[in-house]
């Protein structure tokens, strides 16, 4: 299944050794068209300015966290539709159950490789799964 | 006897202590039951104020949490520090592959690929230090908390180390530690 090359994605984290880590494996998938931040705030503001076609979020950030960020997009007209993959080392079920609950459209669990990542994201487009 | 109306627990073994003595000159027959009882209690008290008098002062250093914490983010540090490095030498071989043929290209790709998967150890390792540090602090607090309802402790002075242990402190925290350039001075200062 082949992904949209030119889609605009956000990622966020607040390490930013994961955050070269995602550009580079999507650079491998050849996304480009890549904006990063390092907290839930940061990426909301830069949402507003420029709504993505995709958001990649870590959980664990202050002062907004990745649950926080998805509750603000979720409820934000321009924002609440596009699709959101949670990126985190949270794994217990109450977490995914939160994160689902909000409105998550998929999660993965650090460490995770480049096949995952790559299913996950073709996963949230329905045209291409 | 009197009793304090704000009785606090470093006066608790000195109260338990009168009125064990006050017990004493009782001529009450089951009064030696009451006495072990107290006495117990009494011995239990110094042994624990004792014994956090000791954890205070314990590991050779009054601010054992603090340096503790410092090393700790050190790793994260160093450890970011190395994982950017090797990704700076992954995406330098993934340009190279880039110009290959598509047989080397591929097998080049899939191990930096591999390489970019695993740096992610720093991040969850970074996770799980900020997850100790929290708790170290928390400890830190409780302990205060718990020197503070038990009043001024008479701190053991912990052993220092002699001779050949003395010299071993290392690694170096960052901010303290001596450059190559200062170190290249000292030895050749030495003669």
């Amino acid at each position: 299944m082949s992904l949209n090359k030119n889609m605009r994605v956000v990622i966020v984290d607040d390490y930013t050794t994961m955050l070269r880590i995602l550009r580079n494996l999507l650079r491998q998938l050849e996304i480009n068209n890549v904006d990063e931040a390092n907290d839930g705030d940061t990426a909301y503001h830069l949402m507003q300015k420029n709504p993505p076609d995709l958001v990649i979020s870590d959980w664990n950030m202050v002062p907004v966290t990745g649950l926080d960020l998805l509750r603000r997009v979720r409820a934000d007209a321009k924002l609440k539709h596009i699709p959101f993959i949670m990126v985190t080392a949270e794994s217990k079920t109450e977490n995914v159950v939160a994160a689902k609950q909000a409105g998550v459209s998929n999660y993965i669990v650090k460490p995770f490789n480049a096949d995952t990542l790559r299913a996950k994201i073709v996963s949230v487009f329905p045209a291409m799964a | 006897m009197t009793q304090s109306p704000n009785l606090q627990l470093p006066d608790a073994e000195g109260y338990l202590n009168r009125v064990i003595g006050e017990l004493r000159t009782l001529k009450a027959p089951h009064k030696n039951t009451l006495v072990s009882v107290l006495e117990y209690l009494s011995d239990h008290i110094r042994l624990t104020r004792s014994e956090i008098g000791a954890l205070k002062s314990g590991s050779g250093n009054a601010q054992v949490f603090s340096t503790t914490t410092d090393e700790l983010e050190e790793i994260v540090t160093e450890t970011a520090r190395a994982t950017n490095r090797i990704m700076d030498a992954a995406e330098s071989v993934e340009k190279v592959a880039a110009t290959l043929e598509a047989g080397p290209a591929g097998t080049l790709m899939d191990a930096v690929t591999s390489i970019y998967e695993a740096s992610a150890f720093q991040d969850i390792t970074g996770q799980r230090i900020t997850k100790i540090v929290r708790a170290l602090q928390s400890l830190e607090e409780k302990l205060a908390s718990l020197t503070s309802a038990f009043g001024p402790l008479e701190e053991a002075q912990p052993a220092k180390p002699e001779g050949d242990a003395a010299l071993l402190n290392g690694p170096q925290l960052e901010k303290s530690a001596a450059s190559q350039t200062d170190i290249d001075a000292l030895f050749a200062s030495l003669g």
